[in-house]
């Protein structure tokens, strides 16, 4: 986790980049990079480049940032990890590359100046840099296939800015604080903000899996490299028999899980009751590392009931010689959080508080490194979307088909039952929204619907909002090409858009605040390539069974057959009971739907972004 | 831009038309044919009057003022010639622009200038423009404008300022001030049309300022060049203040005498709110003559964000204006050499040349 940022004068009108706002956008990250920080100008100062460090491979000062090629031809900002380092330098070095330091960014630099932009092609990691090439005088950007960093750009015509953070980019006061209707309708829509848009209309994200360059003519339109839905439709040409996906999960889940481990630093790991993060811990063991530390959150509100975590926990902990850690969270301490969470969030989310907490609690624990179990319900099929978006496509997709039924059905339903209609909002949209994927998609995930937004923002803002944001469209083009089954469909989905804009930014903003990296080895391209053949026959369970099943000691069988809980209580009680409106309250529980609580929590954030400047 | 395309270059006016507008586009086609961009390149404008021979490479058809023959005539040259890319001069022509480009298969290049682009244009104009494939802005705030309202991606709305021609130069502009009998005193000079349906461009706050500026102890005399129906109203605002014989009304002057002008003014001033861009201030910065804007619109480039010439607030105004008066005068060598670094001819067709570069 650094913070990575650059100011770009590409046109010969433009004024030289100021140094105070390269400062301010810099150290805006500072909680990002509280290890050191690093400046660099062209030789005509047309292009600068800023870096926060938290240094967790080669801690010496020779691994600082922007770091420069030993010609002076290449400077780098890189925040990220690559976790095929050390083969990447291997094969460098036969090819006479010559490392003056024992970092993963100067392979970076090596790799530019052999491959130029083809380079991505041979990273496995998480990423988003920039390279200067003095020669071409072109800035070179790429961020990695899944956007686990994010990684913003803003272009007034002139000049060319980045950064890892849009609040940063902000806080450099250059940059317009108009709105983005977009941005603020996906947010209802989401409830987190899709990219490649932000709040703000001068502010864009450099989409997961893209390259860009910049050069005298301006920011280019940015180049995929990867896609995940063509790594699925691959996997679905040349199926492998379910027998297989056992020993195929085993040996890439270790080997990912290996991989990430990859630090100078202790990696420590966010340990739930759930298959994911266990199956993790009993990884970590199988790749050699012993008595990790493990963190899991703990309610006072659960203390002896089922929704308990830590005791599980701690029997997971155990079973694979870690050193568990409890953390107990109040709602006392939640609400003292509070305004530094929303300070914390970079983009408006409605989720993300729970990632605070653990996050908190690793560096309470001084770990700087900790891998996650995030990505495992969307690699392994572990949401109720992967049955529910099947089901509907097959019972309602026909009917949502047939033009005007389904919007003349919710009108109807409004006028005749107002109560049913307010209540459960997103039902009125079954008959409408299942017509195809993308579709049944959003009905899933919505927060709000399209139809809804008129009542959730300014009506002329909402319309302008969809008419750019284009949902359907939008996440109809992240299954092409079409990834050949029902589960890699889901799966695309899952991973490309709630994984991608809201899990993955949750990661990154809440561990962040905290100087802690979160590493995710479910969330892993060469995984996703090895699984892929095997995600088309995934059935209920079977995804997870297999993933508890991968280390040498399988996770207890209670582990197996608990429920998913995942977030919703205390904490979204809490939430709600912080949200401006009022809450229905009833024996101590919100009575409204987690649904409706969402929402109710979703105005709450907006209002505080609204609050600093937004709009 | 492969150099064998043939471009239709639909405008309102190029070689053969007055104002800012005009000037682009010759300055635009003139570039195409320097950069070697094209095999060949047909110009329909709607008007052309007084016609300047184009380049050789450059054919231009006889102006169509009305809509439906224009349209027509733009329909028939591009069935008859090769078309590989559609340059549309104006946002009002794009869906005509569009609908060629769709039936060749061509690619469509869309040019915007200023206040015409900022508000959000009808349902047709807008879809038009975001099926293009570059946009191209005379400045960073008509692009934002127009990244505003068009669901397009940023990366194809590029910026591509105004230039400014050769002729614009240092020089003394001391014999044209006795021949206009205003020796000694401070000049502040305006170019810029005076339409009522342009009242943004701010003379009538320049007149409205001369008392102060007289109180502050300057002998100022403000000289505005240029023509429209909006002359009167401020003959009569400098009537009822009382400074009417510090205002001198010179309407439309030939180049040799706009470039004499430009040189023996102390400030050029032009407090519009308008501006798409503002090739004035380019044209008196490169004769060397200090320039004052607003901090609005377009006019901020022309201005580098207060590099070159001033940018201020209405309210600043009468104060920066006695501030550039009394303070040492930039030298206009050296002033005008910095313009050019930035808006020079060659600067111009290297934008020219970089924002078509993939197109």
């Amino acid at each position: 986790m650094c913070g990575v940022n650059g100011i770009f004068a590409y046109h010969p009108a433009a004024n030289a980049p100021d140094k105070a706002e390269l400062l301010a956008t810099r150290d805006a990250m500072r909680a990002r990079g509280p290890d050191g920080s690093g400046l660099w100008w062209s030789f005509d100062r047309r292009c600068g480049l800023g870096h926060r460090r938290l240094s967790i491979l080669d801690l010496s000062d020779r691994a600082s940032q922007p770091m420069v090629s030993a010609d002076g031809k290449l400077v780098i900002t890189f925040n990220g990890e690559i976790y095929n380092y050390s083969a990447l330098r291997a094969e460098l070095e036969a090819a006479g590359a010559r490392f003056r330091t024992t970092s993963d960014t100067e392979a970076l630099l090596h790799l530019y100046a052999r491959h130029g932009v083809a380079m991505v092609h041979r990273l496995r990691g998480m990423f988003a840099f920039a390279i200067w090439d003095e020669i071409r005088r072109e800035l070179f950007l790429a961020r990695d296939p899944y956007g686990i960093k994010p990684l913003y750009t803003a272009n007034d015509g002139w000049t060319f800015r980045f950064a890892s953070q849009v609040k940063a980019l902000l806080a450099g006061g250059r940059i317009s604080h108009d709105a983005e209707p977009a941005g603020i309708a996906g947010f209802h829509l989401f409830g987190s903000v899709p990219e490649p848009f932000t709040l703000y209309r001068d502010i864009r994200a450099l989409p997961a899996g893209h390259t860009q360059r910049v050069d005298a003519g301006g920011a280019r339109q940015p180049v995929p490299f990867t896609k995940l839905a063509a790594i699925l439709a691959e996997g679905a040409a040349h199926p492998a028999p379910v027998a297989e996906l056992r020993e195929r999960l085993r040996a890439a889940a270790l080997d990912s899980v290996r991989a990430h481990l990859l630090a100078d630093v202790e990696v420590g790991i966010f340990l739930s009751a759930g298959v994911d993060s266990g199956a993790l811990l009993g990884l970590m063991r199988d790749a050699g590392q012993h008595a990790t530390r493990a963190i899991t959150l703990g309610f006072e509100e659960f203390c002896g009931t089922a929704e308990d975590e830590p005791p599980l926990a701690a029997q997971v902990a155990e079973r694979y010689g870690a050193r568990h850690i409890t953390r107990r969270v109040s709602e006392r301490e939640f609400r003292v959080d509070l305004p530094a969470i929303i300070e914390a969030m970079d983009q408006p989310s409605i989720d993300g508080v729970n990632t605070w907490f653990v996050a908190k609690a690793a560096k309470e624990a001084g770990l700087k490194v900790a891998l996650s179990g995030l990505g495992g319900d969307e690699l392994l099929a572990g949401y109720p979307s992967f049955m529910d978006l099947p089901h509907w496509r097959r019972t309602f997709g026909p009917i949502a088909a047939i033009p005007g039924l389904g919007r003349g059905a919710r009108s109807l339903i409004r006028t005749l039952a107002p109560r049913f209609a307010q209540e459960m909002p997103k039902a009125l949209g079954l008959l409408e929204y299942p017509r195809n994927w993308a579709g049944a998609y959003l009905l899933r995930r919505g927060l709000f619907l399209p139809y809804e937004l008129n009542e959730a923002m300014d009506p002329d803002l909402a319309r302008a909002g969809l008419r750019r944001l284009k949902p359907l469209r939008r996440l109809a083009e992240n299954l092409s090409p079409d990834p050949g089954s029902n589960v890699g469909r889901v799966c695309v989905l899952e991973s490309a858009h709630y994984m991608r804009n809201q899990l993955l930014r949750d990661a990154d903003w809440a561990g962040m605040a905290h100087g802690v990296e979160i590493r995710v080895p479910l969330v892993d391209v060469t995984l996703l390539k090895t699984l892929a053949p095997a995600i088309p026959r995934l059935g209920p369970r079977m995804g997870k069974e297999a993933l508890a099943n991968a280390p040498t000691v399988s996770l207890p069988a209670e582990i197996v057959a608990r429920e998913k809980t995942g977030f919703g209580v205390p904490i979204g009680a809490w939430m709600n009971s912080t949200a401006r409106e009022a809450v229905f309250v009833e024996g101590g529980r919100p009575v409204e739907s987690k649904g409706l609580m969402s929402r109710r929590w979703s105005r709450t954030v907006l209002h505080s972004f609204a609050k600093v400047g937004w709009a | 831009m492969n150099a064998d395309r043939s471009v239709l270059a639909l405008v309102t006016d190029a070689f053969g038309g007055y104002g800012g507008i005009a000037q682009y586009n010759r300055d635009f086609l003139n570039a195409l044919t320097e950069n070697r961009a094209a095999s060949s390149i047909t110009v329909l404008p709607r008007h052309a009057p007084e016609r300047i021979a184009p380049p050789a490479a450059i054919n231009q058809a006889r102006a169509r003022p009305r809509r439906l023959a224009y349209s027509a005539i733009a329909l028939m040259i591009a069935f008859r010639h090769r078309v590989d890319i559609v340059f549309c001069g104006h946002l009002y022509m794009v869906p005509l622009a569009w609908l060629i480009a769709r039936l060749k298969g061509a690619r469509l290049v869309v040019q915007m200038h200023g206040i015409e682009a900022w508000p959000p244009p009808p349902h047709l104009q807008r879809i038009a423009t975001e099926a293009a494939d570059l946009v191209l802005c005379v400045s960073r705030y008509t692009r934002a404008c127009v990244v505003g309202w068009a669901a397009i991606a940023p990366e194809r709305v590029v910026v591509v300022p105004n230039t400014v021609t050769d002729i614009f130069i240092p020089g003394d502009g001391q014999e044209l001030r006795a021949a206009w009998g205003i020796q000694g005193k401070r000049v502040l000079l305006t170019v810029g049309r005076m339409a009522s349906c342009e009242r943004y461009k701010g003379h009538d706050q320049v007149i409205a300022g001369i008392p102060d500026l007289v109180r502050r102890g300057h002998d100022v005399v403000y000289v505005i060049i240029g023509e429209g129906d909006d002359r009167a109203r401020l003959e009569e605002i400098a009537r009822e203040i009382g400074v009417a014989e510090r205002v001198r009304f010179l309407g439309a002057v030939d180049q040799q005498c706009l470039v004499a002008a430009y040189r023996m003014a102390d400030l050029f001033v032009m407090p519009s709110a308008g501006e798409g861009f503002g090739i004035a201030y380019l044209e008196a910065m490169a004769c060397g003559t200090p320039a004052l804007g607003l901090d609005a619109g377009g006019a901020r480039d022309a201005l580098a964000d207060g590099e070159l010439g001033a940018v201020v607030s209405e309210t600043e105004l009468v104060t920066a204006i006695t501030r550039l008066l009394v303070a040492p005068r930039r030298d206009p060598a050296e002033l005008s050499h910095a313009l050019r670094a930035r808006f020079g001819r060659e600067i111009f067709r290297a934008c020219v040349g970089m924002a078509l570069a993939e197109y």
